[in-house]
Protein backbone atom coordinates (compact mmCIF):
# COMPACT_ATOMS: atom_id res chain seq x y z
CA UNK A 1 0.00 0.00 0.00
CA UNK A 2 1.10 3.56 -0.59
CA UNK A 3 1.83 5.96 2.22
CA UNK A 4 0.74 9.54 1.78
CA UNK A 5 1.18 12.46 4.15
CA UNK A 6 -1.97 14.33 5.13
CA UNK A 7 -2.29 17.50 3.05
CA UNK A 8 -4.50 20.56 3.24
CA UNK A 9 -5.23 20.40 -0.47
CA UNK A 10 -5.74 17.32 -2.62
CA UNK A 11 -2.80 15.92 -4.54
CA UNK A 12 -3.08 14.48 -8.01
CA UNK A 13 -1.34 11.48 -9.49
CA UNK A 14 -1.80 10.52 -13.15
CA UNK A 15 -2.37 6.82 -13.71
CA UNK A 16 0.00 4.63 -15.66
CA UNK A 17 -1.53 4.21 -19.15
CA UNK A 18 -2.42 0.64 -20.03
CA UNK A 19 -0.28 0.90 -23.17
CA UNK A 20 2.84 2.06 -21.32
CA UNK A 21 4.79 -0.86 -22.76
CA UNK A 22 4.14 0.26 -26.34
CA UNK A 23 5.37 3.81 -25.88
CA UNK A 24 9.17 3.60 -25.88
CA UNK A 25 11.57 1.26 -27.67
CA UNK A 26 13.10 -0.17 -24.48
CA UNK A 27 9.62 -0.93 -23.13
CA UNK A 28 8.59 -2.59 -26.40
CA UNK A 29 11.69 -4.77 -26.33
CA UNK A 30 10.91 -5.63 -22.73
CA UNK A 31 7.34 -6.69 -23.61
CA UNK A 32 8.57 -8.78 -26.54
CA UNK A 33 11.10 -10.48 -24.30
CA UNK A 34 8.48 -11.31 -21.69
CA UNK A 35 6.15 -12.66 -24.35
CA UNK A 36 8.65 -15.26 -25.55
CA UNK A 37 7.66 -17.28 -22.48
CA UNK A 38 4.36 -18.02 -24.25
CA UNK A 39 6.28 -19.70 -27.08
CA UNK A 40 8.29 -21.75 -24.61
CA UNK A 41 5.06 -22.96 -23.00
CA UNK A 42 3.59 -23.69 -26.43
CA UNK A 43 6.52 -25.91 -27.25
CA UNK A 44 6.24 -27.65 -23.89
CA UNK A 45 2.69 -28.55 -24.87
CA UNK A 46 3.83 -29.80 -28.27
CA UNK A 47 6.45 -31.98 -26.54
CA UNK A 48 3.81 -33.30 -24.17
CA UNK A 49 1.60 -34.19 -27.13
CA UNK A 50 4.61 -35.87 -28.75
CA UNK A 51 5.13 -38.05 -25.69
CA UNK A 52 1.41 -38.73 -25.42
CA UNK A 53 1.35 -39.95 -29.01
CA UNK A 54 4.40 -42.08 -28.28
CA UNK A 55 2.64 -43.68 -25.32
CA UNK A 56 -0.34 -44.61 -27.45
CA UNK A 57 1.61 -46.75 -29.87
CA UNK A 58 3.27 -46.71 -33.26
CA UNK A 59 0.25 -45.63 -35.34
CA UNK A 60 -0.59 -42.70 -33.08
CA UNK A 61 3.07 -41.69 -32.96
CA UNK A 62 3.54 -41.75 -36.73
CA UNK A 63 0.30 -39.82 -37.12
CA UNK A 64 1.71 -37.16 -34.82
CA UNK A 65 4.90 -36.98 -36.86
CA UNK A 66 2.79 -36.44 -39.97
CA UNK A 67 0.94 -33.65 -38.17
CA UNK A 68 4.28 -32.09 -37.30
CA UNK A 69 5.11 -32.13 -41.01
CA UNK A 70 2.08 -30.04 -42.02
CA UNK A 71 3.16 -26.68 -43.50
CA UNK A 72 1.25 -24.68 -40.87
CA UNK A 73 2.91 -26.61 -38.07
CA UNK A 74 6.34 -26.25 -39.64
CA UNK A 75 5.79 -22.48 -39.77
CA UNK A 76 4.66 -22.53 -36.14
CA UNK A 77 7.80 -24.42 -35.14
CA UNK A 78 9.94 -21.94 -37.04
CA UNK A 79 8.26 -19.04 -35.22
CA UNK A 80 8.78 -20.81 -31.90
CA UNK A 81 12.45 -21.31 -32.76
CA UNK A 82 12.97 -17.62 -33.52
CA UNK A 83 11.16 -16.63 -30.32
CA UNK A 84 13.25 -19.02 -28.24
CA UNK A 85 16.49 -17.77 -29.77
CA UNK A 86 15.41 -14.23 -28.81
CA UNK A 87 14.65 -15.55 -25.33
CA UNK A 88 18.09 -17.17 -25.09
CA UNK A 89 19.86 -14.01 -26.22
CA UNK A 90 18.01 -11.77 -23.77
CA UNK A 91 18.33 -14.38 -21.00
CA UNK A 92 22.10 -14.49 -21.37
CA UNK A 93 22.31 -10.72 -21.36
CA UNK A 94 20.17 -10.50 -18.22
CA UNK A 95 22.21 -13.23 -16.51
CA UNK A 96 25.42 -11.44 -17.36
CA UNK A 97 24.02 -8.24 -15.87
CA UNK A 98 23.39 -10.06 -12.60
CA UNK A 99 26.54 -12.18 -12.50
CA UNK A 100 29.03 -9.64 -13.78
CA UNK A 101 30.03 -6.42 -12.09
CA UNK A 102 31.22 -4.33 -14.99
CA UNK A 103 31.31 -4.42 -18.77
CA UNK A 104 34.39 -6.64 -18.99
CA UNK A 105 33.18 -9.41 -16.69
CA UNK A 106 29.70 -9.22 -18.22
CA UNK A 107 31.16 -9.85 -21.65
CA UNK A 108 33.01 -12.85 -20.26
CA UNK A 109 29.81 -14.21 -18.72
CA UNK A 110 27.92 -13.95 -22.02
CA UNK A 111 30.78 -15.62 -23.87
CA UNK A 112 30.78 -18.46 -21.34
CA UNK A 113 27.02 -18.90 -21.56
CA UNK A 114 27.13 -18.96 -25.35
CA UNK A 115 29.90 -21.56 -25.23
CA UNK A 116 27.83 -23.67 -22.83
CA UNK A 117 24.85 -23.24 -25.12
CA UNK A 118 26.80 -24.51 -28.12
CA UNK A 119 28.21 -27.47 -26.22
CA UNK A 120 24.85 -28.45 -24.71
CA UNK A 121 23.11 -28.07 -28.06
CA UNK A 122 25.68 -30.26 -29.78
CA UNK A 123 25.35 -32.95 -27.12
CA UNK A 124 21.54 -32.82 -27.19
CA UNK A 125 21.48 -32.95 -30.99
CA UNK A 126 23.69 -36.00 -30.92
CA UNK A 127 21.46 -37.73 -28.36
CA UNK A 128 18.31 -36.84 -30.27
CA UNK A 129 19.58 -38.00 -33.64
CA UNK A 130 22.59 -40.28 -33.40
CA UNK A 131 22.63 -42.08 -30.05
CA UNK B 1 30.07 15.10 34.03
CA UNK B 2 28.31 17.28 36.61
CA UNK B 3 24.59 17.85 36.86
CA UNK B 4 21.70 16.07 38.42
CA UNK B 5 19.49 15.89 35.33
CA UNK B 6 18.13 12.48 34.44
CA UNK B 7 19.40 11.52 31.06
CA UNK B 8 16.97 9.28 29.19
CA UNK B 9 18.56 7.13 26.56
CA UNK B 10 16.78 7.42 23.21
CA UNK B 11 17.82 5.32 20.31
CA UNK B 12 17.84 6.88 16.89
CA UNK B 13 15.13 4.45 15.95
CA UNK B 14 12.86 5.73 18.76
CA UNK B 15 13.27 9.33 17.68
CA UNK B 16 12.55 8.54 14.06
CA UNK B 17 9.51 6.46 14.99
CA UNK B 18 8.13 9.33 17.04
CA UNK B 19 8.58 11.98 14.39
CA UNK B 20 7.13 9.75 11.70
CA UNK B 21 4.07 9.01 13.78
CA UNK B 22 3.34 12.69 14.17
CA UNK B 23 3.74 13.73 10.57
CA UNK B 24 2.60 10.87 8.47
CA UNK B 25 -0.70 9.08 8.42
CA UNK B 26 0.63 5.85 9.79
CA UNK B 27 0.80 3.12 7.20
CA UNK B 28 0.41 -0.37 8.52
CA UNK B 29 3.51 -1.43 6.68
CA UNK B 30 3.44 -3.73 3.69
CA UNK B 31 0.10 -5.51 3.35
CA UNK B 32 0.48 -8.88 5.01
CA UNK B 33 -0.49 -11.81 2.83
CA UNK B 34 -3.01 -14.38 4.06
CA UNK B 35 -1.76 -16.75 6.74
CA UNK B 36 -1.50 -19.69 4.38
CA UNK B 37 0.92 -17.79 2.17
CA UNK B 38 2.90 -16.63 5.17
CA UNK B 39 3.44 -20.24 6.16
CA UNK B 40 4.19 -21.56 2.69
CA UNK B 41 6.35 -18.61 1.57
CA UNK B 42 6.05 -19.53 -2.08
CA UNK B 43 7.31 -16.37 -3.79
CA UNK B 44 11.03 -17.22 -3.64
CA UNK B 45 10.29 -20.74 -4.86
CA UNK B 46 8.24 -19.50 -7.82
CA UNK B 47 11.09 -17.22 -8.79
CA UNK B 48 13.61 -20.08 -8.54
CA UNK B 49 11.41 -22.27 -10.78
CA UNK B 50 11.09 -19.36 -13.21
CA UNK B 51 14.87 -19.01 -13.23
CA UNK B 52 15.49 -22.72 -13.78
CA UNK B 53 12.87 -22.79 -16.50
CA UNK B 54 14.48 -19.81 -18.16
CA UNK B 55 17.80 -21.62 -18.37
CA UNK B 56 16.22 -24.80 -19.72
CA UNK B 57 14.29 -22.76 -22.27
CA UNK B 58 17.44 -20.93 -23.30
CA UNK B 59 19.91 -23.81 -23.35
CA UNK B 60 17.89 -26.86 -24.35
CA UNK B 61 14.71 -25.82 -26.11
CA UNK B 62 16.17 -24.17 -29.21
CA UNK B 63 18.08 -27.28 -30.31
CA UNK B 64 15.08 -29.45 -29.50
CA UNK B 65 12.83 -27.27 -31.64
CA UNK B 66 15.43 -27.21 -34.40
CA UNK B 67 15.77 -30.99 -34.48
CA UNK B 68 12.00 -31.52 -34.51
CA UNK B 69 11.60 -28.85 -37.16
CA UNK B 70 14.21 -30.36 -39.45
CA UNK B 71 12.92 -33.88 -38.98
CA UNK B 72 9.32 -32.82 -39.51
CA UNK B 73 10.06 -30.78 -42.60
CA UNK B 74 12.22 -33.36 -44.31
CA UNK B 75 11.66 -36.95 -45.39
CA UNK B 76 11.10 -39.39 -42.53
CA UNK B 77 14.38 -40.71 -41.19
CA UNK B 78 15.53 -43.42 -38.83
CA UNK B 79 16.30 -40.84 -36.10
CA UNK B 80 12.70 -40.28 -35.00
CA UNK B 81 11.42 -43.79 -35.69
CA UNK B 82 9.03 -45.29 -33.19
CA UNK B 83 11.41 -48.08 -32.24
CA UNK B 84 14.35 -45.80 -31.62
CA UNK B 85 12.48 -43.16 -29.65
CA UNK B 86 10.72 -45.76 -27.50
CA UNK B 87 14.08 -47.36 -26.79
CA UNK B 88 15.65 -44.00 -25.84
CA UNK B 89 12.71 -42.96 -23.71
CA UNK B 90 12.81 -46.19 -21.79
CA UNK B 91 15.60 -45.08 -19.47
CA UNK B 92 14.78 -43.33 -16.18
CA UNK B 93 17.34 -40.65 -16.96
CA UNK B 94 15.62 -39.90 -20.25
CA UNK B 95 12.26 -39.65 -18.50
CA UNK B 96 13.63 -37.25 -15.89
CA UNK B 97 15.20 -35.17 -18.65
CA UNK B 98 11.91 -35.03 -20.54
CA UNK B 99 10.06 -34.10 -17.35
CA UNK B 100 12.44 -31.18 -16.78
CA UNK B 101 12.36 -30.20 -20.44
CA UNK B 102 8.57 -29.91 -20.41
CA UNK B 103 7.66 -28.73 -16.92
CA UNK B 104 10.39 -26.18 -16.18
CA UNK B 105 9.59 -23.96 -19.19
CA UNK B 106 5.94 -24.19 -18.13
CA UNK B 107 6.84 -22.77 -14.72
CA UNK B 108 8.95 -20.14 -16.46
CA UNK B 109 5.91 -19.18 -18.54
CA UNK B 110 3.59 -19.26 -15.50
CA UNK B 111 5.67 -16.77 -13.50
CA UNK B 112 6.34 -14.44 -16.39
CA UNK B 113 2.78 -14.54 -17.67
CA UNK B 114 1.39 -13.87 -14.21
CA UNK B 115 3.23 -10.54 -14.16
CA UNK B 116 2.40 -9.88 -17.80
CA UNK B 117 -1.29 -10.10 -16.89
CA UNK B 118 -0.85 -7.61 -14.06
CA UNK B 119 1.64 -5.18 -15.60
CA UNK B 120 1.05 -5.30 -19.36
CA UNK B 121 -2.61 -6.31 -19.54
CA UNK B 122 -3.44 -3.99 -16.65
CA UNK B 123 -5.29 -6.48 -14.44
CA UNK B 124 -4.56 -5.02 -11.04
CA UNK B 125 -6.77 -7.09 -8.79
CA UNK B 126 -7.41 -10.83 -8.72
CA UNK B 127 -3.84 -11.46 -7.65
CA UNK B 128 -4.68 -14.79 -6.03
CA UNK B 129 -6.77 -15.98 -8.96
CA UNK B 130 -4.17 -15.10 -11.60
CA UNK B 131 -1.42 -16.80 -9.61
CA UNK B 132 -3.48 -19.96 -9.09
CA UNK B 133 -4.42 -20.12 -12.79
CA UNK B 134 -0.84 -19.66 -13.96
CA UNK B 135 0.99 -21.94 -11.54
CA UNK B 136 -1.93 -24.35 -11.58
CA UNK B 137 -1.55 -24.74 -15.33
CA UNK B 138 2.15 -25.43 -14.92
CA UNK B 139 1.52 -27.96 -12.16
CA UNK B 140 -1.15 -29.65 -14.27
CA UNK B 141 1.25 -29.79 -17.21
CA UNK B 142 3.89 -31.36 -15.00
CA UNK B 143 1.45 -33.89 -13.59
CA UNK B 144 0.23 -34.83 -17.07
CA UNK B 145 3.85 -35.27 -18.17
CA UNK B 146 4.50 -37.65 -15.28
CA UNK B 147 1.41 -39.66 -16.20
CA UNK B 148 2.36 -39.86 -19.86
CA UNK B 149 5.95 -40.80 -19.06
CA UNK B 150 4.77 -43.58 -16.78
CA UNK B 151 2.79 -44.93 -19.69
CA UNK B 152 5.73 -45.08 -22.10
CA UNK C 1 25.27 29.89 -28.46
CA UNK C 2 25.11 33.16 -26.43
CA UNK C 3 22.08 35.33 -26.71
CA UNK C 4 19.93 32.30 -27.33
CA UNK C 5 16.80 31.51 -25.46
CA UNK C 6 14.73 28.43 -24.99
CA UNK C 7 11.09 27.74 -24.23
CA UNK C 8 10.30 25.78 -21.08
CA UNK C 9 6.91 24.17 -20.65
CA UNK C 10 6.49 23.66 -16.94
CA UNK C 11 3.84 21.57 -15.24
CA UNK C 12 1.90 23.67 -12.75
CA UNK C 13 -0.55 22.64 -10.05
CA UNK C 14 -2.01 25.12 -7.61
CA UNK C 15 -4.84 23.33 -5.85
CA UNK C 16 -5.93 26.37 -3.85
CA UNK C 17 -6.86 28.00 -7.17
CA UNK C 18 -7.78 25.17 -9.52
CA UNK C 19 -8.32 21.48 -9.13
CA UNK C 20 -6.66 20.57 -12.44
CA UNK C 21 -2.95 20.76 -13.28
CA UNK C 22 -1.97 22.98 -16.23
CA UNK C 23 1.12 24.04 -18.17
CA UNK C 24 2.87 27.41 -18.17
CA UNK C 25 5.32 28.29 -20.90
CA UNK C 26 8.32 30.53 -20.23
CA UNK C 27 11.14 31.86 -22.37
CA UNK C 28 14.53 31.62 -20.62
CA UNK C 29 18.03 32.65 -21.75
CA UNK C 30 20.10 29.61 -22.65
CA UNK C 31 23.84 29.26 -23.02
CA UNK C 32 26.04 26.22 -23.36
CA UNK C 33 26.28 25.99 -19.59
CA UNK C 34 22.64 26.46 -18.66
CA UNK C 35 21.04 23.55 -16.90
CA UNK C 36 17.31 23.03 -16.41
CA UNK C 37 17.65 24.02 -12.75
CA UNK C 38 19.24 27.32 -13.80
CA UNK C 39 16.25 27.89 -16.06
CA UNK C 40 13.82 27.18 -13.20
CA UNK C 41 15.73 29.54 -10.91
CA UNK C 42 15.62 32.21 -13.62
CA UNK C 43 11.87 31.76 -13.91
CA UNK C 44 11.41 31.99 -10.15
CA UNK C 45 13.70 35.02 -9.80
CA UNK C 46 12.63 37.05 -12.80
CA UNK C 47 9.37 35.84 -14.29
CA UNK C 48 7.10 33.91 -11.94
CA UNK C 49 7.90 33.75 -8.24
CA UNK C 50 5.02 31.40 -7.56
CA UNK C 51 6.75 28.42 -9.12
CA UNK C 52 7.44 25.74 -6.48
CA UNK C 53 10.20 23.14 -6.82
CA UNK C 54 12.91 21.45 -4.76
CA UNK C 55 16.67 21.83 -5.19
CA UNK C 56 19.73 22.09 -3.01
CA UNK C 57 23.32 21.29 -3.88
CA UNK C 58 22.96 21.96 -7.64
CA UNK C 59 25.85 19.58 -8.28
CA UNK C 60 24.26 16.14 -8.46
CA UNK C 61 24.89 14.80 -4.97
CA UNK C 62 21.86 15.67 -2.86
CA UNK C 63 19.12 14.11 -4.94
CA UNK C 64 16.62 16.95 -4.37
CA UNK C 65 16.03 18.24 -7.89
CA UNK C 66 14.66 15.15 -9.62
CA UNK C 67 11.94 15.96 -12.19
CA UNK C 68 10.65 14.66 -15.53
CA UNK C 69 12.47 16.43 -18.37
CA UNK C 70 10.90 15.66 -21.74
CA UNK C 71 9.36 12.55 -20.23
CA UNK C 72 12.56 11.17 -18.72
CA UNK C 73 13.40 11.32 -14.99
CA UNK C 74 16.49 13.53 -14.65
CA UNK C 75 18.37 15.56 -12.07
CA UNK C 76 17.64 19.05 -13.31
CA UNK C 77 20.95 20.38 -11.97
CA UNK C 78 22.78 17.97 -14.24
CA UNK C 79 20.64 18.29 -17.36
CA UNK C 80 21.93 20.82 -19.87
CA UNK C 81 19.51 22.73 -22.07
CA UNK C 82 21.93 22.34 -24.98
CA UNK C 83 20.91 18.64 -25.08
CA UNK C 84 17.54 19.65 -26.47
CA UNK C 85 18.52 21.61 -29.55
CA UNK C 86 16.07 24.41 -30.08
CA UNK C 87 13.60 23.09 -27.52
CA UNK C 88 11.01 23.37 -26.11
CA UNK C 89 11.82 21.55 -22.90
CA UNK C 90 8.96 20.05 -20.94
CA UNK C 91 9.50 19.93 -17.17
CA UNK C 92 7.05 17.97 -15.07
CA UNK C 93 6.96 16.62 -11.52
CA UNK C 94 8.56 13.24 -10.83
CA UNK C 95 6.23 10.55 -12.16
CA UNK C 96 4.30 8.09 -9.97
CA UNK C 97 4.37 10.28 -6.87
CA UNK C 98 1.38 12.40 -5.77
CA UNK C 99 1.92 16.02 -6.73
CA UNK C 100 1.55 18.50 -3.89
CA UNK C 101 2.18 21.66 -5.88
CA UNK C 102 3.80 22.48 -9.22
CA UNK C 103 6.95 20.35 -9.35
CA UNK C 104 6.90 19.21 -5.72
CA UNK C 105 5.89 15.61 -5.03
CA UNK C 106 4.97 13.71 -1.88
CA UNK C 107 7.90 11.48 -0.97
CA UNK C 108 6.22 9.75 1.98
CA UNK C 109 5.72 6.42 0.24
CA UNK C 110 9.39 6.19 -0.65
CA UNK C 111 10.48 7.17 2.86
CA UNK C 112 8.08 4.76 4.54
CA UNK C 113 9.13 1.84 2.34
CA UNK C 114 12.77 2.71 2.92
CA UNK C 115 12.17 2.56 6.66
CA UNK C 116 10.69 -0.93 6.46
CA UNK C 117 13.93 -2.41 5.09
CA UNK C 118 15.98 -0.94 7.99
CA UNK C 119 18.71 0.75 5.96
CA UNK C 120 21.28 0.94 8.75
CA UNK C 121 23.93 -1.32 10.26
CA UNK C 122 22.17 -3.81 12.53
CA UNK C 123 24.29 -5.51 15.14
CA UNK C 124 23.28 -8.44 17.30
CA UNK C 125 26.26 -7.86 19.58
CA UNK C 126 27.10 -4.24 20.16
CA UNK C 127 30.81 -3.66 20.17
CA UNK C 128 31.96 -1.34 22.96
CA UNK C 129 33.76 1.75 21.78
CA UNK C 130 37.00 0.64 23.48
CA UNK C 131 37.30 -2.24 21.05
CA UNK C 132 37.83 0.26 18.30
CA UNK C 133 36.32 0.70 14.88
CA UNK C 134 35.12 -2.01 12.52
CA UNK C 135 37.80 -2.93 10.01
CA UNK C 136 37.03 -3.79 6.43
CA UNK C 137 39.28 -4.99 3.66
CA UNK C 138 39.03 -3.25 0.29
CA UNK C 139 37.27 -6.35 -1.05
CA UNK C 140 34.66 -6.19 1.70
CA UNK C 141 34.02 -2.55 0.90
CA UNK C 142 33.88 -3.32 -2.78
CA UNK C 143 31.02 -5.76 -2.26
CA UNK C 144 28.55 -3.06 -1.32
CA UNK C 145 30.21 0.22 -2.30
CA UNK C 146 28.36 0.67 -5.57
CA UNK C 147 24.95 0.29 -3.90
CA UNK C 148 25.89 2.75 -1.19
CA UNK C 149 26.16 5.57 -3.72
CA UNK C 150 22.38 6.03 -3.79
CA UNK C 151 21.39 9.65 -3.17
CA UNK C 152 17.68 8.86 -2.73
CA UNK C 153 16.75 11.00 -5.72
CA UNK C 154 13.86 8.67 -6.64
CA UNK C 155 14.50 8.86 -10.39
CA UNK C 156 14.49 5.05 -10.45
CA UNK C 157 10.99 5.00 -8.98
CA UNK C 158 9.78 7.27 -11.76
CA UNK C 159 11.36 5.01 -14.33
CA UNK C 160 9.81 1.83 -12.94
CA UNK C 161 6.52 0.81 -14.59
CA UNK C 162 5.99 -1.76 -11.82
CA UNK C 163 6.17 0.87 -9.07
CA UNK C 164 3.81 2.99 -11.10
CA UNK C 165 1.18 0.27 -11.08
CA UNK C 166 1.72 -1.75 -7.91
CA UNK C 167 1.29 -0.01 -4.56
CA UNK C 168 3.01 -2.82 -2.65
CA UNK C 169 6.22 -2.92 -4.65
CA UNK C 170 9.12 -1.64 -2.57
CA UNK C 171 10.84 0.09 -5.47
CA UNK C 172 14.38 0.01 -6.90
CA UNK C 173 16.31 2.28 -4.52
CA UNK C 174 14.72 0.73 -1.45
CA UNK C 175 15.65 -2.81 -2.47
CA UNK C 176 19.11 -1.70 -3.56
CA UNK C 177 19.70 -0.13 -0.14
CA UNK C 178 18.42 -3.22 1.67
CA UNK C 179 20.86 -5.23 -0.40
CA UNK C 180 23.65 -2.76 0.36
CA UNK C 181 23.29 -3.42 4.07
CA UNK C 182 22.91 -7.17 3.60
CA UNK C 183 26.24 -7.14 1.79
CA UNK C 184 28.03 -5.07 4.43
CA UNK C 185 30.35 -7.24 6.50
CA UNK C 186 29.63 -5.14 9.58
CA UNK C 187 25.92 -5.86 9.35
CA UNK C 188 24.17 -8.70 11.19
CA UNK C 189 20.62 -7.78 10.23
CA UNK C 190 19.91 -10.06 7.26
CA UNK C 191 17.27 -11.96 9.22
CA UNK C 192 15.51 -8.76 10.27
CA UNK C 193 15.21 -7.59 6.69
CA UNK C 194 14.36 -11.00 5.33
CA UNK C 195 10.65 -10.97 6.03
CA UNK C 196 9.98 -7.71 4.22
CA UNK C 197 12.02 -8.87 1.24
CA UNK C 198 10.41 -12.30 1.15
CA UNK C 199 6.78 -11.22 1.29
CA UNK C 200 4.48 -11.08 -1.68
CA UNK C 201 5.19 -8.22 -4.04
CA UNK C 202 8.00 -6.75 -1.96
CA UNK C 203 10.74 -7.50 -4.45
CA UNK C 204 9.17 -10.27 -6.53
CA UNK C 205 7.06 -7.93 -8.64
CA UNK C 206 10.22 -6.73 -10.29
CA UNK C 207 10.37 -8.11 -13.81
CA UNK C 208 13.81 -6.70 -14.58
CA UNK C 209 12.68 -4.03 -17.00
CA UNK C 210 15.99 -2.37 -16.24
CA UNK C 211 14.99 1.26 -16.73
CA UNK C 212 15.88 2.05 -13.13
CA UNK C 213 19.53 1.34 -13.86
CA UNK C 214 19.39 3.39 -17.05
CA UNK C 215 18.19 6.56 -15.30
CA UNK C 216 20.25 6.29 -12.12
CA UNK C 217 22.59 9.32 -12.00
CA UNK C 218 25.06 7.63 -9.62
CA UNK C 219 25.55 4.27 -11.38
CA UNK C 220 24.06 2.38 -8.49
CA UNK C 221 22.59 -0.24 -10.84
CA UNK C 222 19.51 -0.99 -8.74
CA UNK C 223 18.35 -3.63 -11.25
CA UNK C 224 21.40 -5.74 -10.48
CA UNK C 225 20.89 -5.21 -6.76
CA UNK C 226 17.27 -6.35 -6.98
CA UNK C 227 18.02 -9.52 -8.94
CA UNK C 228 20.89 -10.40 -6.60
CA UNK C 229 18.58 -9.71 -3.69
CA UNK C 230 16.13 -12.20 -5.18
CA UNK C 231 18.90 -14.77 -5.38
CA UNK C 232 20.02 -14.26 -1.79
CA UNK C 233 16.49 -14.05 -0.38
CA UNK C 234 15.47 -17.21 -2.20
CA UNK C 235 18.61 -18.99 -1.04
CA UNK C 236 17.91 -17.88 2.52
CA UNK C 237 14.33 -19.17 2.35
CA UNK C 238 15.44 -22.45 0.82
CA UNK C 239 18.07 -22.88 3.52
CA UNK C 240 15.61 -22.18 6.30
CA UNK C 241 13.09 -24.61 4.82
CA UNK C 242 15.64 -27.39 4.32
CA UNK C 243 17.43 -26.68 7.61
CA UNK C 244 15.10 -24.75 9.91
CA UNK C 245 17.58 -24.64 12.76
CA UNK C 246 19.95 -21.78 13.36
CA UNK C 247 19.72 -18.26 12.02
CA UNK C 248 21.90 -16.50 9.56
CA UNK C 249 24.12 -13.61 10.52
Amino acid sequence: MRTEAPRRYPTYAPKVPRTWWLRTAPFRRFAAREFTAVFAAAFSIILLLFLFALSRGQEAYEGFLRWLGLPAVVVLLAIILVALLYHAGTWFRLSAHILGRREASRGAVIATLVAIWIAVSALAAWVYVAL
Amino acid sequence: MAGSAVITEHSLGDILEESDAREVRRSRGPRRPPLLLQLLRPEPMFWQLFSAGGFVAALLLPITVAVLLIEAASAPSEALSYERITRLADHLLAKLYLLALISLPLFHWAHRFRYTVHHQFGVHGLKGLVAVLCYGTAIAGGALTVLVLLGI
Amino acid sequence: MSGKSMALRVGRYRPERASEPYVDEYEVPASDDTVVLDALNYIKDRIDGSLAYRWSCRMGVCGSCGMMVNGVPRLTCSTFLREFGSGPVVVEPLRYFPVIRDLVVDMSDFLEKLRTVKPWIIRKDDRPVEEGEFLQTPDEVDRYKQFSMCINCMLCFSACPVYGQDPDFLGPAVIALAHRYNLDSRDQGHAERHEVLELNNGIWDCTFVGECTVVCPKDVDPAAAIQRSKVSTATQTLRSVVWPFGGRE
